[in-house]
C-alpha cells in the first residue's frame, strides 16, 4: 500500500463533458465544429462514402504502424491500436487490435487539451507523446501513445493517435517489469504529454530524453518513428478527405458516426429488461512474496438505455497488480466492444456515452499515484473486463437473439514468462531476451449455442497470434518438447469452454542458466468462470522441472511428453517470481482455457463422443464431469444414464438446502433467465428443467449448496491453491433442489460473496 | 498452322481462347460440367473447332499446347470435398494444425467479420485427430538429429492410418527443410506398407521455415493431389484420344504453367490458377499497349479480384490464405476485395446504407433476374439508373425486370431512408464506386505503391459499368476496358499467353552478412532442381530464364520481403547488394526509415524461379479503323451523377465501333458480355485492338 503523493492528482484524467471542455479552451486554440443541424442534414450517400473513407484512413494508419514497428509484441502479438478522434478527442474510429487501449486514448487527449493548450500550446505540425497511465493513452508505461492535432484553416479539426507496447522503457526490471515492485518508482518513469514533434520536426532533445531510459534505445527510436509515420499517414489522408468533401461534411460525418453508434447501443439496451448483475473476481498474489487474494467486484446496472458499472467494494491497491482509471475503463471496453457492439461500428466516442463508472480511488483498478501499475493491463484491467463480460452475459442471456453474444469467461490473463541468457549457437555467443509468446493461445468461453473456441487467443487482443516453434528455436537457444492443446482444460458445461494449452521448453545451445521471470494469475482461484452452472476452465500452472532426466531421455531416443517422465522434482512457479532455468532442466507452462456454459450433466452425449474422438477431453474427464461412460469413443447410453442419475443423487446427498421450494409452476408463459431458470410472471423464478418454483422477488431463491475441494470442479483444476495463497479456496455449486441440475459452479475463495440466491431478480432501478 | 489454346474452367462456365501464329484469336464459352469438368473442356474445344471450320481432332493435331486453369481443386478445398488423408508429424507438435497459431480464427476474414469476434470460429479443421499421428523423432535448427526416428512406432502409425482408410499421407516434421532424412525414411516405410499410396513430404512440397504453414500446405496438397491426378489423367487421355500430341499444361498460382503429369506432386501450386489468369492476360495486353504499371480488376457477379503489375511484372506473394490457413505457394498477388455485381445493398441497424460484403450469388441473383431475389444489388441499381437496358446484355438471353429491381430498392432502401427509388439507386452506385476505390487503394498502398502511377484495366461482366468511377476515386487517369475478341474470356486469354514457370525454394535461416559460398550452394541446388523440372515438361522453350531471390527480414521485425539476388558465383559484394535491395524494397513498402538495420538482417528463404519461354505469345489482332464518327444506336435517360439526375445519354453498340472512334461522356457502350460506362467529363477512345480507353476529357 502506497500513500498518495500530493500534487500527483493533477495528472489523473477523467472523462469530460465535451461542451464544457470546448468552453475551457483558450481563444488561441480555435476549434472546428459543426451544428446538430449540419449533422442531421447529411444525406445517406455522403455519409456512407465518407464513413467508409474514414475507416480506410484508420486502417491505413494501423497498417503503417504495424509494419514499421520493430517490437515483436506489436508485430507478432498485435498489442497496439490507433484511433481518429474529433477536435475534442472523442474517438470516431478505432482499430481492432488491443481493445483495452480504446478506453484510454481519449483521456490523454482531454488532458492535453486542458493542460497544454496555453503552454506550450497546441499547434499544427505538433505531435505529443505520453506513457503516463494516469493521464491515459495506455494502460501501463510500456504502452506509448504518439498523437497529433490535425488543423484545417487554422482550426483544430481532429486528432490522430497511435499506441504500441514497447519492449523496455527502463526501470529496475527487464522489460520494465519488476515482480517485486512496491510502487511506480521501481518501474518505468511515467511521462506526461510532451511535444515530441514541433512544426513537423522531430525534437532531438525530447527524443533523446525518451530513448535514453531504455535498455533497447534503438528499438524505441524505431518505434517512435513508426508512430510518427502512422500519424503522418492519418493526417495526410484526412486532409485529402477534407479537400474532397469539405471540412463541415467530414466533421458532420464524424459526429454522426459517434451518435449512430451511441443510438444503436442505446436501442439495444432499451430492448432489455432493467436490472442489476454482479460479479467478483480475484488476483491471486499481488507481487513476489505475496500470498493474498485481491478482489475486484462490480455491480452492473442497466436502466433504460444506460449502463452503470459500480466497482465499490474493490480491494485497495497492492503490489504490481494495479491499474489506473484508464485501465478500468479499458477493461470495460474490452468486454463492451465485442459483446454489445460486434455489429455496431466501433465509433467508441459514442459507445462510451452509454455508461458511467462508479469507483473508489486507491483501489486495484483505480489506483492512485505512486502505485506500481506494471501488470495493469494483464492483471486488474483484464479482470475488470472479464467481470463486466460476466455481468453482460447474465444480462443478455435473457434474450435469445442477443444471447448469441453471451460467452462464459475466456482465458483471464496472459501467463507471462521472460527468459534471458546467452545464445552460444553462433560463432560468437550473444545475449538474448524473449517473452514466451505461446500463452497468447488461451481458450474462449462457451456460449449458449456453441462450445468455446479452442486456443482461440486472448479476448482483449482479438488479432493476436503465436509464433511457430521453428521461429522461436531459430531465434533462441531452446528446444520445444511439446506445444499442445490440453485435453480437459476447457470448462465443463452443456457447452464446453475452449481448450487452453501448454508448452515445454529445455535449454538447447547454451551452457549457462537463463534467467526466468514470471508474472501470472489464475492458479489458486479460477479466472475463467463458467455460466449457468458451467464449470470454470482450467487453472494455469507453470512448473520448473529441476534435476530432470531430459538429456538422458533424448539421448535414449525418447521424446518425453509429460512432466512426471522428466523429473521427480517439480517446482510450481509462483505467480510473481524471479527464477532461473538451467541446461538439462525443463520449463512447462499450462495456461487457461475458457469457462463452460450450462450443467455438464446436460451435455449431449454425442458432443461428448465428438470431444473424445477429437481428444478435447479424456475418458476420465468424460466420466468425472460429464457423467458419460464410453468404450473408446463409443458412448454406452445405458451406463451414461445410470451414471448421470447417480451424479444427481450424489449432488442431493452432499448438498445443504437453503430455503424451501414451492411446487411446480406452469411454464407456458415463462420467460428465459438463463440456461436453467425462467421467470413465471411477477418475479417468480422456476427451474426450466423440472418446473419447480424456487422463489420470487422477496426471498433468496431456495437452492441446494455444496462446497468441497477445488478439484471437484473437474480434472482441469491442476494447480493446488495452497501453493499460492493462504486463504482457503473451494469448489462451490448450487443446484436445483428438485431435479439437481447445477445452476452455478465455481472455484472461489471460501469467503466469496456470490449473488446466486438473487439470480434472476430484476432490481427495479 | 499451329494453335495455342487457353482453357479456363470456372465454377459456372468453361472459357477458351485459341490463337494461331497468323494473328487469329477466337474465344468460346460453354457451361462447366461438374463433377467431371473434362467434358466441359471437350465441349468448349469443340466450339473452337467449329469456329475454325475444322474437326476437333484436326484442330488438336495442330495444337502446339493447351494451357489449362481449373478451379476444381480450390473448390474441393473450400467445400471440404476431399478424400481422407493421414498426417505424420513430430511428437509433441501435432496440435500445430489445431492451435493454428491462433490466427486461424481470423485469417482471411473481411474487416466486417474481423470486428465481430463473437461470430468467429476455427471452423475449417484440416483433419480429424485420428488421422494426425505423431512419431518420435527430433531434428534441431541446425539440422542435427536430436532424437532418431522410432521406426517401429512409425510403422504402427502408418498401419493405423491405412487401416482407417486414408487415401494419401502427408508428412511434415519439424526442421525437415534443414534435414529431410526422417521424412524420406517415412516415405520408404509408407511404401513398404502401401507401395502406390500418394505421399507428400513437406521438405519437397514446401521446404520453408514455420511449421504451421508448412504442415497446412503439405496436408492440403495431399488432399487435392490424388483428385488432380485422376482428373488430369482422364482429361489428358481424352485429349490424346482426340488427337492432341502437344503438351497439356496446368496453370499455377505463380502465373506460369506446368506439365499436367508434373502437377499432382505439388498440387497445391495450382489452386490459385483461375485467379491469376486475368493478371497474366493484363500483362500480355499491357505489353501490346505499352503499359507497364497496371491495376487489374476482374469483377464478376460474386467476386471482385484486384491484381497489380509493376514495371511489366505481376506483383508476387510468397504466401496465400485458404480456409483461414496460411499456405506457402508462390503466387501472383490477387486480392478478393469485394463482392461484384451481386453485392447486396442493405440498411444496418442504425439505418445507414451499406453495400456488401454479402452477395446474391448466382442463385437467386439480383432481384431483376426474376429468380426470386428480393434484396437489391448493384445490378438492380444499375438497371434503375438506365446503365443497363431492360432487355439485358446484348449477348444475354434473358430480359431484366425493372419492376422487380425498383421494388427491391424501394422496399429495402428508398422507403426506409425517405428517398425516391432513383435517388436510392444513385446512392448505391456512388457508394459502391467510392468503397471499391477505398479497397483498391488499400491493395495498391499496402504493396508499397501510389495508385496514381497506374493504368487501371477492368474486365469481367460487372467491372466496366463501374470502373471509371472507382478509378477516379483512387486517382488513376486512364482506364482500359479490354474488349475485342477475348472480352468474354480474358482469363483464358491469359492462360494462352502464359509461359512455363517453376519455382524451388529452401529455408536456410541465417544472418547477414552470411557466407556467399553457402548461399551459392543453396542457389546451385535450387537451380538444378528448376532446370531438371523444366526438362521434364516435355516442351521446347525459346529461352529459359532463371531468377534468384531471397526472403529477408530485419531481426526484430515480422515482415519478410523478397529481394533479387545476382547470378552466381556469389561474393561478399553480391550478398551486400541483395541486402541493399531488400532494404530499398522494405522502405518502399513500409516507409522511409522504417527499417532497423542495427538489429541485423536475416535471410530466411532462398528461391529460384525458372521461366521457360514458350515459342508463342498471342497478340490481339488489330480491328478495322473508323471511317466516320461513331453513331449511337439510340439514347436513353441514364443517371450517372446524382447532382445532374437523368440525362438523355447516347448508347453505342460495341459491334459497330472501329479503331479511332471517340465517344464523349456521358455515354454507354453495350458489349455482348458487359456494359461500359463512360461518365460525363471523360472521353472513351477505341484503340487499334478494339479496347475502350477512358480518360478525363482535356
Amino acid at each position: 500500500m502506497t500513500m498518495p503523493i500530493p500534487g500527483s492528482e493533477a495528472f489523473s484524467s477523467r472523462p469530460v463533458d465535451p461542451s464544457e471542455l470546448a468552453r475551457s479552451l483558450p481563444s488561441s486554440l480555435p476549434v472546428h465544429s459543426v451544428t446538430q443541424e449540419q449533422v442531421d442534414a447529411l444525406d445517406p450517400l455522403t455519409y456512407e462514402v465518407v464513413r467508409h473513407r474514414l475507416w480506410s484512413v484508420t486502417d491505413e494508419m494501423g497498417e503503417a504502424l504495424k509494419r514499421m514497428s520493430g517490437s515483436p509484441i506489436v508485430t507478432d502479438a498485435n498489442d497496439f491500436d490507433f484511433a481518429i478522434s474529433d477536435e475534442l478527442g472523442q474517438e470516431v474510429q478505432v482499430g481492432l487490435y488491443n481493445t483495452m487501449l480504446v478506453g484510454a486514448v481519449d483521456l490523454a487527449i482531454y488532458w492535453t487539451l486542458r493542460n497544454r493548450a496555453v503552454n506550450p500550446g497546441i499547434e499544427a505540425g505538433d505531435m505529443f507523446l505520453t506513457n503516463d497511465p494516469w493521464v491515459g493513452g495506455g494502460l501501463h508505461q510500456n504502452d506509448v501513445m504518439v498523437y497529433q492535432p490535425v488543423f484545417h484553416d487554422g482550426k483544430l479539426f481532429a486528432w490522430t493517435s497511435a499506441i504500441a507496447h514497447q519492449p523496455d522503457l527502463g526501470g529496475v526490471g527487464l522489460g520494465s517489469f519488476s515482480p517485486a515492485a512496491q510502487d511506480v518508482f521501481s518501474e518505468s518513469l511515467p511521462t506526461p504529454p510532451v511535444k515530441v514533434v514541433r512544426g513537423g520536426q522531430l525534437q532531438r532533445d525530447v527524443a533523446d530524453l525518451w530513448v535514453r531510459r531504455s535498455r533497447v534505445p534503438m528499438l524505441i527510436g524505431l518505434d517512435l518513428r513508426a508512430k510518427i509515420g502512422a500519424n503522418n499517414v492519418g493526417a495526410e489522408r484526412l486532409h485529402a478527405l477534407i479537400a474532397q468533401y469539405g471540412p463541415d461534411t467530414v466533421k458532420a460525418v464524424m459526429k454522426r458516426m459517434m451518435s449512430d453508434a451511441e443510438s444503436r447501443l442505446r436501442a439495444k439496451l432499451t430492448a432489455l429488461p432493467d436490472g442489476s448483475w454482479s460479479a467478483t473476481g480475484y488476483q491471486d498474489q499481488s507481487h513476489e512474496g505475496d500470498r493474498n487474494l485481491h478482489k475486484i467486484t462490480v455491480t452492473t446496472t442497466k436502466s433504460g438505455d444506460h449502463l452503470s458499472f459500480d466497482f465499490t467494494g474493490t480491494d485497495p491497491q497492492a503490489g504490481v497488480i494495479n491499474c489506473t482509471y484508464a485501465g478500468m475503463r479499458g477493461g470495460v471496453m474490452l468486454a463492451l466492444l465485442p459483446i454489445l457492439a460486434g455489429d455496431i461500428p466501433w465509433s467508441a466516442g459514442g459507445l462510451m456515452r452509454c455508461f458511467d463508472l462508479v469507483t473508489e480511488e486507491g483501489t486495484i483498478n483505480n489506483a492512485t499515484f505512486p502505485a506500481a501499475v506494471g501488470r495493469g493491463p494483464i492483471g486488474p484491467a483484464w479482470l475488470t473486463g472479464s467481470l463486466v463480460a460476466e455481468c453482460l452475459a447474465q444480462m443478455l442471456d435473457r434474450d435469445l437473439e442477443l444471447g448469441r453474444n453471451v460467452q462464459a469467461t475466456c482465458c483471464g490473463t496472459w501467463d507471462t514468462a521472460v527468459i534471458a541468457g546467452l545464445d552460444e549457437r553462433g560463432e560468437q555467443p550473444a545475449p538474448f531476451l524473449n517473452i514466451i509468446m505461446e500463452p497468447m493461445a488461451g481458450g474462449y468461453g462457451a456460449r449458449p449455442h456453441a462450445d468455446g473456441i479452442d486456443t482461440g487467443g486472448l479476448f482483449c487482443i482479438p488479432m493476436g497470434r503465436v509464433p511457430d516453434v521453428e521461429m522461436t528455436e531459430f531465434l533462441y537457444p531452446v528446444l520445444t518438447l511439446w506445444r499442445r492443446e490440453e485435453p480437459d482444460s476447457g470448462g465443463p458445461g452443456r457447452h464446453r469452454g475452449g481448450l487452453g494449452a501448454s508448452v515445454a521448453i529445455t535449454p538447447h545451445g547454451t551452457s549457462v542458466p537463463m534467467g526466468l521471470v514470471l508474472a501470472s494469475a489464475g492458479k489458486a482461484v479460477a479466472q475463467n468462470a463458467g455460466l449457468s452452472g458451467g464449470h470454470p476452465g482450467n487453472s494455469g500452472l507453470d512448473v520448473v522441472a529441476r534435476r530432470s532426466r531430459v538429456a538422458e531421455l533424448l539421448a535414449a531416443g525418447r521424446m518425453p511428453s509429460d512432466l512426471a517422465e522428466i523429473s521427480d522434482t517439480l517446482e510450481p512457479g509462483q505467480n510473481y517470481a524471479s527464477s532461473y532455468l538451467a541446461p538439462g532442466e525443463v520449463f512447462a507452462m499450462t495456461w487457461q482455457g475458457g469457462g463452460g456454459y450450462g450443467d455438464p450433466l446436460t451435455r449431449d452425449p454425442a458432443a461428448v463422443a465428438r470431444d473424445l474422438r477429437e481428444q478435447k477431453i479424456t475418458a476420465a474427464g468424460a466420466r468425472a464431469v460429464y457423467g458419460v461412460v464410453a468404450n473408446g469413443t463409443e458412448i454406452d447410453d445405458a451406463a451414461t444414464a445410470a451414471e448421470r442419475d447417480s451424479r444427481r443423487t450424489q449432488r442431493r446427498d452432499r448438498s445443504r438446502l437453503l430455503g424451501e421450494t414451492r411446487g411446480r409452476a406452469d411454464l407456458a408463459a415463462a420467460r428465459r433467465l438463463d440456461d436453467n431458470l425462467v421467470e413465471v410472471g411477477d418475479g417468480t423464478v422456476a427451474c426450466r428443467h423440472c418446473s419447480e418454483t424456487l422463489g420470487d422477488n422477496e426471498e433468496p431463491l431456495a437452492l441446494a449448496l455444496y462446497e468441497g475441494p477445488p478439484t471437484e470442479a473437474g480434472p482441469q483444476i491442476i494447480a493446488t491453491a495452497a501453493d499460492y495463497v493462504d486463504a482457503p479456496v473451494v469448489f462451490r455449486q448450487y443446484c436445483c433442489p428438485s431435479c439437481w441440475t447445477a445452476l452455478y459452479s465455481a472455484v472461489v475463495p471460501a469467503d466469496h460473496q456470490d449473488t446466486v440466491a438473487t439470480l434472476g431478480r430484476l432490481t427495479a432501478v | 498452322m499451329a494453335y495455342v489454346i487457353g482453357v479456363d474452367v470456372g465454377g459456372t462456365f468453361t472459357d477458351a481462347v485459341l490463337d494461331d501464329d497468323a494473328g487469329t484469336v477466337l474465344a468460346a464459352k460453354s457451361p462447366s460440367t461438374p463433377p467431371d469438368y473434362s467434358r466441359g473442356v471437350l465441349d468448349v474445344l469443340g466450339l473452337l473447332a467449329e469456329q475454325l471450320g475444322r474437326t476437333l481432332p484436326e484442330m488438336l493435331a495442330d495444337t502446339h499446347h493447351i494451357a489449362h486453369g481449373t478451379t476444381s481443386s480450390l473448390n474441393a478445398l473450400v467445400t471440404g470435398d476431399v478424400p481422407p488423408v493421414g498426417f505424420l508429424t513430430t511428437k509433441g507438435h501435432r496440435d500445430s494444425i489445431y492451435i493454428m497459431n491462433v490466427e486461424g480464427r481470423y485469417l482471411g476474414r473481411s474487416p466486417h467479420e474481423l470486428q465481430h469476434v463473437l461470430g468467429q470460429a476455427k471452423d475449417h479443421s484440416l483433419l480429424p485427430k485420428r488421422h494426425a499421428l505423431e512419431v518420435t523423432e527430433r531434428i534441431d535448427r541446425d539440422g542435427t538429429v536430436v532424437v532418431a526416428l522410432d521406426e517401429d512406432e512409425a510403422r504402427a502409425a502408418i498401419r493405423a492410418l491405412l487401416a482407417d482408410g486414408v487415401k494419401a499421407i502427408a508428412v511434415s516434421l519439424l526442421w525437415s527443410f534443414r534435414n529431410p532424412v526422417h521424412e524420406r525414411r517415412l516415405r520408404e516405410l509408407i511404401a513398404e506398407e502401401a507401395p502406390d499410396l500418394f505421399v507428400a513430404l513437406s521438405s519437397e512440397v514446401s521446404p520453408r521455415i514455420r511449421e504451421f504453414a508448412r504442415n497446412a500446405t503439405t496436408i492440403m496438397s495431399t488432399q487435392i493431389g490424388p483428385g488432380l491426378r485422376d482428373y488430369l489423367g482422364t482429361l489428358e487421355s481424352s485429349l490424346r484420344d482426340n488427337g492432341l500430341t502437344g503438351p497439356l499444361l496446368v496453370m499455377q498460382s505463380n502465373g506460369g504453367a506446368v506439365a499436367a503429369a508434373q502437377a499432382p506432386a505439388t498440387a497445391i501450386s495450382t489452386v490459385g490458377s483461375v485467379l491469376t489468369g486475368g493478371v497474366v492476360g493484363s500483362v500480355a495486353l499491357g505489353r501490346q499497349l505499352g503499359h507497364r504499371d497496371i491495376i487489374s480488376t476482374d469483377v464478376g457477379g460474386t467476386t471482385f479480384l484486384a491484381g497489380l503489375i509493376v514495371d511489366g511484372e505481376p506483383v508476387r506473394d510468397t504466401t496465400t490464405v485458404i480456409n483461414h490457413h496460411p499456405i506457402n505457394v508462390p503466387t501472383l498477388h490477387v486480392d478478393a476485395i469485394g463482392s461484384g455485381g451481386g453485392a447486396i445493398a442493405w440498411l444496418d441497424a442504425g439505418g445507414n446504407l451499406r453495400i456488401g460484403p454479402r452477395s446474391a450469388q448466382a442463385v437467386p441473383g439480383p432481384a431483376c433476374y426474376g429468380n426470386g431475389g428480393t434484396e437489391p444489388t448493384n445490378t438492380d441499381a444499375n438497371l434503375v439508373l438506365g446503365i443497363l437496358p431492360e432487355r439485358g446484355l446484348l449477348g444475354g438471353r434473358k430480359p431484366l425486370s425493372l419492376d422487380l429491381a425498383r421494388q427491391a430498392i424501394d422496399t429495402q432502401i428508398a422507403k426506409p431512408l425517405g428517398l425516391t427509388v432513383e435517388e436510392a439507386a444513385a446512392a448505391i452506385y456512388t457508394v459502391q464506386n467510392a468503397q471499391t476505390g477505398d479497397l483498391l487503394r488499400k491493395t495498391v498502398v499496402e504493396a508499397g505503391h501510389d495508385p496514381r502511377d497506374f493504368v487501371l484495366y477492368a474486365f469481367g461482366g460487372a467491372g466496366p459499368a463501374h470502373c471509371a468511377g472507382y478509378a477516379a476515386e483512387v486517382g488513376c487517369d486512364e482506364v482500359v476496358v479490354p474488349l475485342g475478341p477475348v472480352a468474354s474470356a480474358f482469363s483464358a486469354f491469359g492462360l494462352a499467353s502464359s509461359d512455363i514457370v517453376l519455382a524451388a525454394e529452401l529455408s536456410d535461416p541465417t544472418v547477414v552478412p552470411f557466407d556467399p559460398q553457402r548461399a551459392e550452394r543453396n542457389f546451385a541446388d535450387l537451380e538444378k532442381r528448376v532446370r531438371d523440372g523444366l526438362e521434364r515438361q516435355g516442351v521446347t522453350f525459346e529461352t529459359v530464364e532463371l531468377f534468384r531471390e531471397v526472403d529477408m527480414r530485419y531481426s526484430m521485425q515480422l515482415a519478410e520481403v523478397t529481394a533479387p539476388v545476382a547470378d552466381g558465383p556469389l561474393d561478399v559484394a553480391a550478398i551486400e547488394d541483395a541486402a541493399a535491395a531488400f532494404e530499398a524494397r522494405y522502405a518502399e513498402l513500409f516507409g522511409k526509415d522504417a527499417g532497423f538495420r542495427e538489429a541485423g538482417i536475416q535471410a530466411i528463404t532462398f528461391r529460384v524461379r525458372g521461366v521457360g519461354v514458350l515459342p508463342f505469345s498471342p497478340k490481339l489482332p488489330e480491328i478495322p479503323p473508323a471511317e466516320s464518327d461513331a453513331t449511337p444506336t439510340t439514347t436513353r435517360p441514364v443517371q450517372l451523377d446524382a447532382r445532374l439526375g437523368y440525362v438523355d445519354t447516347p448508347i453505342y453498340d460495341y459491334r459497330e465501333l472501329r479503331a479511332g472512334h471517340v465517344l464523349t461522356g456521358p455515354a454507354i457502350v453495350e458489349v455482348p458480355t458487359t456494359t461500359v460506362v463512360v461518365p460525363g467529363g471523360t472521353t472513351g477512345t477505341v484503340d487499334h485492338l478494339g479496347n475502350l480507353t477512358i480518360r478525363r476529357s482535356a
